[in-house]
């Protein structure tokens, strides 16, 4: 799962220019024409370089995204209650790691390792969805993060399917069929409490509270902010507006949580009803950033995670390595 | 030193919570081989992705999980990546149908024309 | 004893045997050593929960039991019937390869005899386990030979771990001499001595290729007691974070 949004970073103004230059100006008509007939990008055509770095960097994070993103719901695996909570959560988190690792293959194919990516997670350098920086307090926190933020990513990742990269969208096709699995086991976790006893509500609803503000947060900041995508929006990277993305999932979502006659923590929250655009409080783009570069609740934590999984399984890999042979890249 | 997570699993741990840098070496995630999988017996094997493995007998083992846990399967391929050889993206122009080559299709031989011109000058001379 | 309670006692066992292990094996879901593994290894451990779920069902169904999810989720302590193997904390990756190589053949045998059983469900179950079983032991082979020709430090490792694993995995055929011989004369199952030499002979057939030796059964102490309650102390905690949801409030449906 992954949101989108703040994810591409702008050029260096010296080093884009430079790669530019070596960007054959006619191969980029023809790179362009193509994406405009709505073909596909292969790993072996020719690509601007700005389309490479920003395609690695976009991939690479939602990679990130989905092996630290196991890491909140892993929390409630040891106390699932009951044999289908118990399965059903162990394959989602599965799923998740299985996505990073498709995700990481088609990153893969443009041209950096995965143990380079994974170094970059490691370091902070790569960034992951800022939404996996926040603790899973409770139970109901499991199933607010599989019915919402699952919700969330789909609007995303069914918008990126339709990108011009084709590793990532047959990566992504895969991916969103999971993901729907992960989306109706969490939203018949979520009803099971929302319907159950009056302490059940009162957790879920809780959750719901604390989750409001990161949810918000999920797509990133509004578009008014960021100006960047038109180059990005062309090419087929990024494939839907920010604002349009969260707009899409709170006219999805918002009146299946009103149904069940729990709030959401905002009183601005409404649609209008002549533009069907909704309206809502703007959510707080400083703590935003300041989540981002490390200063969530669990952002070391889950660092230090990554780090101790990749330090001790460090034995089992090296054991089995041929430091003689040469590495490739996947095919396609 | 006891880590504060509220996973149980995790706070059995011990962290390496000093902010130390942990890299990984490259090949240290091993090679890649790709996976072709058949859905049912009869079909053709079609590529589905890769795995990295130390080699086929673990590629084949991690293929089956990462591939086949859901879809319907019945056999699976893998083969290392370096042993695929393939065209240049750039010659696709070799693969072009030339329209003028309808002598290897079926439409390129109007049979049913001869035989109505032949049937309509038959009948034409009674 | 009756034929039932004679089923039912042999039926607790496996099923919490299966269940405690999966549980351990699904901690490594997310913290595997490389993403392929980690995949590999969370579908087994969820495999072995079916597998718990699947026994208990017929215990509910067949035999008059309580139901599945409350007799997993909260039962005391003195009343779970699994081995100290399964118990055991994850510890590092050698020990939970170990430990499935040896537990999964184990249930490899067992469930091959149980699929000529008397007993109509359990063989019925155990003609429908036979290919997950069987993929558990192509993935515990291919490990443990592979690791253990993998230089010296892995191969340290694996005998190291073996070595741990050995006594413990012995009590997984712990004798009830009571309940046995009902079951072998009624044809239900083998018996845990012939299931003993049958799994002592196939993981020989790895051991050796691996180049691992097996420590002498005469030279450790099995460690018995599981199958009568009496456990070691990881099971408790276990417990307890297994049910914590659960109990919360025992009435409600999660």
């Amino acid at each position: 799962m992954y949101g989108g949004g703040y994810i591409f970073d702008e050029p260096d103004k010296r080093q884009l220019k430079e790669e530019q230059l070596h960007d054959d100006p006619e191969k980029l008509v023809e790179f362009e024409a193509r994406i405009a007939r709505g073909e596909k990008i292969e790993p072996g055509d020719w690509m601007p370089s700005e389309y490479r770095r920003q395609l690695i960097r976009l991939i690479e994070q939602h990679a990130h995204s989905e092996i630290i993103g196991a890491l909140p719901e892993g929390t409630w695996i040891t106390r699932a209650p009951g044999f289908k909570r118990k399965l059903a959560l162990i394959a989602k988190v599965q799923d998740e790691i299985g996505h990073g690792q498709l995700l990481y293959n088609a990153a893969e194919t443009l041209g950096k390792s995965r143990e380079a990516m994974i170094n970059d997670l490691l370091s902070g350098k790569s960034k992951y969805s800022n939404v996996f920086n926040y603790p899973a307090e409770t139970w109901a926190d499991v199933t607010v993060i599989g019915f919402l933020i699952d919700a969330a990513a789909i609007v995303n990742q069914v918008a990126n399917a339709k990108g011009s990269y084709g590793p990532y969208c047959r990566a992504l096709e895969r991916i969103c069929y999971e993901e729907s699995f992960h989306l109706k086991q969490g939203h018949d976790a979520f009803i099971e409490l929302a319907t159950g006893t009056p302490a059940q509500r009162a957790m879920v609803q809780d959750a719901l509270n604390r989750w409001w503000q990161p949810i918000m947060h999920f797509f990133g900041p509004p578009d008014k902010n960021s100006v960047h995508s038109e180059k990005l929006m062309q090419w087929k990277v990024k494939m839907a507006s920010n604002d349009d993305m969260r707009n899409q999932f709170l006219d999805a979502y918002v009146p299946k949580i009103w149904d069940l006659g729990l709030s959401l923590p905002d009183e601005n929250l409404k649609k209008d009803p002549v533009t069907g655009k909704w309206c809502y409080s703007d959510p707080d783009w400083d703590l935003f950033k300041k989540v981002i570069n490390g200063g969530g609740p669990c952002n070391k934590e889950r660092l230090d995670v990554r780090k101790w999984a990749e330090e001790h399984g460090r034995w089992v890999r090296k054991a089995l390595m041929n430091p003689a042979e040469k590495t490739t890249a996947p095919v396609a | 030193m006891d880590n504060q997570s509220l996973d149980p699993r995790v706070k059995r741990l011990k962290l390496n919570t000093g902010g130390e840098p942990v890299t990984v070496h490259e090949g240290e995630n091993w090679n890649v081989f790709e996976v072709f999988h058949q859905e049912k017996r009869g079909a053709h094997h079609e590529h589905v992705g890769c795995v990295h493995a130390p080699n086929a007998q673990l590629a084949l083992v991690f293929a089956k999980e990462q591939f086949a846990r859901r879809k319907k399967c019945v056999n699976l391929w893998v083969v290392r990546s370096a042993d695929i050889l393939s065209f240049d993206t750039e010659d696709e122009d070799m693969f072009a149908n030339n329209l003028d080559k309808t002598y290897r299709d079926a439409s390129g031989f109007k049979v049913m024309e001869k035989i109505n011109k032949f049937k309509k000058s038959t009948h034409d001379k009674e | 004893m009756t034929r039932n309670e004679a089923i039912s006692q042999m039926l607790t066992a496996m099923a919490d045997d299966a269940l405690i292990q999966g549980h351990r094996n699904s901690e490594w879901t997310g913290l595997g050593p490389i993403m392929e593994e980690d995949i590999a290894f969370s579908s087994m451990a969820q495999d072995k929960i079916g597998h718990a779920w699947a026994l208990y069902r017929i215990l509910h169904e067949n035999l008059g039991g309580t139901e599945p999810d409350r007799f997993a989720f909260l039962r005391g302590e003195k009343d779970y019937r699994c081995c100290h193997l399964v118990e055991m904390p994850n510890g590092e990756y050698d020990f939970s390869l170990v430990r499935h190589f040896l537990f999964d053949h184990a249930e490899a045998v067992r469930w091959e005899h149980l699929q000529q059983s008397t007993f109509e469900p359990l063989a019925l179950t155990a003609r429908k386990l036979k290919g997950e079983i069987k993929y558990h032991t192509l993935h515990a082979n291919a490990w443990i030979t592979q690791l253990c020709r993998a230089g010296e430090e892995s191969y340290a490792r694996m005998q190291s771990a073996l070595n741990v694993c050995f006594p413990l995995a012995l009590g997984i055929f712990e004798p009830s001499p009571e309940a046995e011989t009902l079951l072998v004369n009624e044809k239900i199952y083998a018996g845990e001595a012939t299931l003993k030499e049958q799994w002592l002979d196939r993981t020989y057939n790895i051991l050796s290729v691996a180049g691992l030796n097996l420590p002498s059964e005469g030279s450790v102490t099995p460690a018995y007691g599981g199958r009568k309650g009496y456990h070691t102390e990881y099971l408790q905690p276990l417990l307890d974070e297994m049910g914590y949801v659960f109990r919360l409030d025992p009435e409600a449906v999660w």
